[in-house]
């Protein structure tokens, strides 16, 4: 019994100085969709701090950070045209289940730099991964849409990698940029934040925010979802109205 | 300034879709016809989700048709009864066309069928608008007095059992072809997003033997009640319909054809029709090019259920 709780005794003793945590926050945690909505720019900031109850003053570096913004997943569909007798059609097509409307992933340095591919595939965070991870395909589909599908949604603004993204103002305080587009998906996103030294991740930590359409727009949103015999009949009395109206201002 | 479509889910600009909405109302008041068949691929063009412009379009539909088809009816110039056959039969058309355009969405050849259905549609159509007003606009540069065709003569499905009495159009024919015109615009016309007034009218005039100051008037009556009820299948079945959308295009639509009436005023009936011919079949054309020619890019990825 003794034994025991001298174990216990050194397993709770503080840990060697090197262990750091990471306090992370993102500047709003909710994005509102108003009729003026285009888009909108979120800080997330944080900085690393010794661990709580830790001896250590101070941590020492040097530190990486790496950020992925993941937004709300949808199942994806992929498609190729090939020419059959000389008609352009849709002839392959692979499958992507709760694949994330929206990704970006920024860093304070080349990713290669950071840590291994194998660490990085790990934790899924190269743009790539994202689409391995969740195709439905066979493996040769899986290679080849897989990389179409990242080229495509990279063209659109929807995945993008950028290694200059993470800005550190101090050894320890960062602060990074990313950008929700105008066409954002309504949802939860997650800010997935790693700490990596010397290529080993040393802690992480996630934020949320959510995407939500306010007003009158959540009112038009919920409607149609809800109400639709109701919202699709008001869509046509609008319709009469507005074309009598012009019939009554023009006098035709 | 920019507004948000909330079922789209994407913010386009006011004055864009106000424009792109008087440009097509002036077409369509010029000629007459609704003008689905430019405003759908021109917001596809602009990024609308496919499903969400086709849906919205036929919102814009309605208010375009309803001033003119209410001028109409002012003038006594609708044949209610035979407008009720066809919307009747094309209501049935239309709640087919909703199903054969969800089951097309998920295997994926929407895309194909859309472009298809418009190449060859607007070719035939514009074809023969085309070579009929040449024709005319030839024969009154010879000097020949054209006549407005009085069609009296019947077809042999006019003799078909169940012969109805039309009073307004002094019509006495079989409702087989009349409702087989109804399903057919109603199932084309909800797949593509057109109100299908374009095919109609041909239609009344050639098969029907509908007199003239009847065609216009009850094929705009015939429109309104088809759209509105293509609207409200396409709200209820795939929740598409965006209001924003739809009615950003209404305002634009309803008075560009106020202008487009008036200036149809200053042109002859067979030069209208011939530029409507071009216009048709410029897009059939774009239509055709975008089957053979290679695409820029081979590869497409959309969120499954939305976008074809």
């Amino acid at each position: 019994m003794r034994a025991l709780l001298a174990l216990l005794l050194v397993l709770a003793a503080p840990l060697p100085a090197a262990a750091e945590r990471l306090v992370s926050k993102v500047s709003r945690d909710e994005v509102a969709i108003t009729s003026s909505y285009t888009g909108e720019t979120l800080t997330l900031f944080g900085s690393i701090e010794p661990e709580a109850g830790s001896t250590a003053k101070f941590v020492e570096g040097p530190f990486h950070i790496i950020i992925t913004v993941t937004g709300p997943t949808a199942d994806r569909v992929t498609r190729q045209k090939s020419s059959v007798f000389g008609i352009w059609l849709n002839t392959a097509e692979a499958e992507f289940a709760h694949f994330p409307t929206l990704y970006q992933v920024l860093s304070d340095a080349k990713l290669s730099d950071i840590t291994d591919p194998v660490t990085l595939a790990k934790y899924r965070i190269p743009l790539i991964s994202q689409a391995y991870a969740t195709s439905k395909a066979g493996w040769w589909n899986t290679i080849a849409f897989s990389h179409e599908t990242v080229r495509l949604m990279e063209k659109s603004g929807r995945m993008k990698l950028n290694e200059q993204g993470v800005v550190f103002h101090s050894d320890t305080f960062y602060s990074a940029q990313a950008v929700v587009p105008a066409d954002a998906v309504p949802g939860l996103y997650i800010a997935h934040t790693y700490l990596f030294k010397n290529g080993l991740l040393i802690a992480e930590k996630s934020d949320g925010f959510t995407v939500r359409k306010i007003g009158f727009e959540r009112f038009l949103g919920q409607a149609a979802q809800e109400q639709p015999l109701l919202y699709g009949l008001v869509c046509v009395m609008l319709a009469l109205f507005t074309g009598w109206l012009g019939g009554v201002v023009f006098k035709r | 300034m920019q507004i948000y479509l909330p079922i789209a889910e994407l913010s386009m600009n006011l004055f864009f879709l106000v424009g792109i909405g008087g440009a097509v109302g002036f077409l369509s008041g010029l000629f007459g016809v609704g003008g689905g068949f430019l405003l759908t691929p021109l917001l596809i063009f602009s990024g609308v989700p496919a499903p969400v412009a086709v849906a919205s379009v036929t919102g814009q539909v309605v208010a375009a048709s309803t001033s003119g088809a209410l001028s109409y009816y002012r003038r006594g110039q609708i044949d209610l009864h035979l407008a009720l056959y066809l919307v009747l039969s094309s209501v049935i058309g239309a709640s087919l066309g909703v199903a054969t355009f969800q089951l097309l969405r998920s295997t994926g050849q929407l895309e194909l069928f859309i472009s298809l259905g418009f190449l060859i549609l607007l070719g035939f159509v514009g074809t023969l608008m085309m070579v009929e007003s040449v024709r005319a606009i030839l024969k009154r540069r010879a000097g020949v007095v054209v006549r407005d065709k009085l069609p009296n003569q019947h077809n042999w499905f006019h003799g078909l059992p169940l012969r109805v009495r039309f009073k307004r159009s002094r019509l006495y024919i079989s409702v087989v072809p009349v409702l087989v015109i109804g399903l057919c615009i109603g199932f084309i016309g909800s797949l593509l997003g057109i109100g299908g007034g374009f095919i109609l009218v041909p239609a009344l005039v050639y098969l029907l033997r509908v007199p003239g100051n009847m065609v216009i008037g009850t094929s705009l009556l015939q429109v309104v009640a088809m759209m509105a009820a293509t609207t409200i299948l396409h709200a209820v079945s795939s929740q598409s319909v965006d209001i924003l959308l739809a009615f950003c295009l209404m305002v634009g639509g309803t008075v560009g054809a106020q202008f487009g009436a008036s200036a149809g005023k200053y042109l002859r009936g067979e030069q209208l029709r011939a530029l409507l011919a071009m216009l048709v079949l410029g897009v059939s054309i774009r239509f055709g090019l975008s089957l053979i020619l290679a695409p820029a890019d081979v590869f497409s990825t959309a969120v499954k259920g939305l976008g074809g």
